[in-house]
């Protein structure tokens, strides 16, 4: 776990962010043990009052929970996991949006130059997996 | 009451190597002086017997016996004493500054520790005390031995032979081995309130920088001055009105409301003014 | 919590503190931030009793510091505070036998996280060595309150990135710290709270979360509103 964060967020947002994204990519799984808030200090180097309070964060928008005295887990339900996806997805359309806009170009041509970006990307990556 | 025995401790072990070395040297320069003393004595005597052809009678007529009073006038034997008194005086400001000096300022330390500052002050105050004690005890301890070499070295006939506290009697050591009790009290009471002016002084100093030098040579002035305050009193009137007695009644006094004052004044420094 | 009200403190005439005034809680890193020559290494010192203060009051944990508060405060000045012909074993020693707080286990935990050897000599020791034993004889310690002075400042990269990795550690979680330094970034993630300190008076005092959520603003970013004003 390697995180850079940038000074202008709080910090605990950007742990939260972290997270969703590793969510949506799979890289933590539904029910999959999450490290402790003192772990979690340690690795991404933050204080663990940080810490504490993106866990804090995440429980009370249903990404872990906890059973007792057990470790905190990634959520499993279902709903909540969807969300995150396409949430991230929405942020990240949005900044595209944001920026494209400003360039004064039409939906059409820039939905194909995405198309066309993808299958050119899907194949370099499909090269450099070899 | 027992951080205070491990800050004792703590402050004697720290000049525990010198303080080794000055008995050792003691030790050794003033054996060696008795030996010295006694081989020019007996060479001397040798030459006048073998070559001058005197008697050892005439030889003792003329050159009297040799006595332990013969070294202890020597400075193999006061040289000694008088290195060890610097040192001890020159450590009684060094046992403060020593803490402040140097990249690893200890001060910080002691002034943390969780117990009554004055413990530091008090722990500083005996570990002199004590080291004064020690080397006066060595040189106690010392003296039947060098006697014993002198003996050893020099014939009965041509000797004076002296009992220990007949050397101590016909020497400055006279001060620092007084022969009564109340003597020991009086003497070491004394060193030890000027160990307390002195020390109170230097914390002047260290609480007021260049101010606190005037403000602590202000402070022995006060303290000698209600110190001889009874004896001064009878110079001023230019009348001896106290009976001896009395005047080392009110001393004893004085010297315990100085003593007191100048532990009280370094004990309220060390609180409220010092600075690391 | 530590109460600092309105403390002046002077050298000679030169007005050191000029009514500083501000708080640090427990559980929370406390970043005093300023220039060299602003009067931080005053405030700690003052905070000890190290040095008297001329007016104002220092509370800690509601109470004027006396003989017991060592046990639950403490102070890591930016020199080491034993004696240099020690070695590092005599100095936990000395710390075991002044100190009730002081935890052996935890010392011996951190000698192994500085990967240091506690039969060498303080004098012999890296300056980077000297400030982590500096900070292990405090952190060793089982108090409530850790203060340390420019714990960063004059030594190597390796060394400083070891010294961060103590703040994220369960050695300073629940206690409250107060760090003075000049340099911020490499704790900038770290602290809670900072203290904008400059020419003897607090500038600004806020929470560093509290600040990127509502301003959107960066330490670094107050500090050139607040300095350059």
């Amino acid at each position: 776990m390697n995180v850079h964060f940038n000074k202008r967020d709080p910090v605990y947002v950007q742990v939260i962010r972290h997270f969703k994204e590793q969510i949506a990519t799979g890289v933590f799984e539904p029910g999959q043990e999450i490290p402790s808030r003192r772990e979690l200090a340690g690795r991404l180097k933050i204080n663990p009052n940080t810490a504490q309070r993106a866990y804090k964060e995440m429980e009370e928008a249903g990404l872990i929970y906890t059973e007792r005295n057990l470790p905190s887990r990634i959520t499993k339900d279902e709903k909540v996991l969807r969300a995150v996806r396409e949430e991230l997805i929405d942020e990240a359309v949005d900044a595209f949006v944001h920026s494209i806009r400003s360039i004064n170009v039409s939906a059409d041509d820039v939905l194909d130059r995405v198309k066309e970006k993808f299958e050119t990307d899907k194949d370099t990556r499909g090269y450099g997996n070899d | 009451m027992n951080r205070f025995v491990k800050l004792v401790n703590f402050e004697l072990s720290r000049f525990m190597k010198i303080y080794l070395v000055l008995v050792a040297m003691t030790v050794v320069v003033q054996v060696t002086g008795v030996i010295v003393k006694a081989n020019k004595y007996m060479s001397k005597a040798n030459t006048a017997i073998y070559e001058e052809m005197l008697s050892r009678t005439e030889f003792i007529e003329r050159y009297g016996q040799m006595g332990f009073m013969d070294v202890t006038r020597s400075l193999w034997f006061m040289g000694p004493i008088a290195i060890c008194t610097a040192a001890l005086i020159f450590y009684v400001f060094m046992i403060w500054y020593r803490d402040w000096f140097g990249k690893n300022t200890f001060i910080y330390r002691l002034l943390m520790l969780p117990t009554a500052r004055l413990n530091v002050y008090l722990s500083k105050l005996l570990s002199i005390f004590l080291m004064v004690l020690g080397l006066v005890s060595v040189q106690l301890i010392i003296l039947p031995l060098e006697n014993s070499v002198l003996k050893w070295l020099v014939p009965t006939d041509f000797r004076s032979d002296m009992t220990v506290s007949q050397i101590i009697n016909g020497n400055p050591l006279s001060m620092l081995v007084p022969q009564t009790f109340t003597e020991f009290v009086l003497y070491y009471g004394a060193g030890f309130m000027a160990l307390t002016i002195v020390f109170t002084a230097i914390l002047f100093e260290r609480s007021f920088k260049w101010k606190g030098i005037i403000a602590g040579i202000g402070y022995v002035a006060i303290s000698v001055v209600i110190f001889i305050l009874p004896v001064l009193s009878m110079f001023i009137v230019g009348r001896a009105y106290l009976y001896p007695l009395e005047i080392l009644g009110l001393e004893t006094a004085m010297g315990i409301i100085v003593t007191v004052m100048s532990i009280w004044v370094g004990n309220y420094l060390l609180n409220k003014k010092i600075t690391v | 919590m530590i109460e600092v009200k309105d403390v002046k403190k002077k050298f000679g005439r030169k007005h050191v503190l000029k009514g500083v005034s501000f708080t640090a809680n427990k559980g929370e890193i406390t970043c005093v931030i300023g220039i060299n020559g602003v009067g931080k290494t005053t405030i700690l010192n003052t905070i000890m009793n190290l040095t008297p203060l001329n007016s104002g009051q220092i509370l800690i944990d509601g109470e004027k510091i006396n003989k017991h508060s060592y046990e639950k405060i403490t102070f890591i000045p930016d020199a080491i505070t034993m004696l240099p012909s020690m070695t590092i074993r005599e100095a936990m020693q000395f710390m075991d036998d002044f100190y009730d707080s002081w935890n052996q286990e935890r010392a011996t935990e951190l000698l192994g996280f500085f990967k240091l050897k506690e039969t060498e000599k303080i004098n012999n020791l890296s300056k980077g060595n000297r400030a982590k034993i500096n900070l292990l004889l405090g952190l060793a310690l089982d108090v409530d309150y850790l203060l340390m002075d420019e714990p960063f400042s004059g030594i190597d990269m390796f060394s400083r990135e070891q010294i961060a990795d103590v703040f994220t550690s369960h050695l300073v979680e629940d206690r409250g710290v107060i760090i003075t330094t000049h340099e911020i970034s490499d704790i900038e993630h770290l602290i809670d709270k900072s203290v904008l300190l400059d020419n003897g008076v607090v500038l600004k005092e806020f929470n560093t979360e509290d600040m990127r959520e509502t301003e959107g603003k960066s330490i670094v970013d107050v500090m050139r509103e607040v300095y350059q004003q």
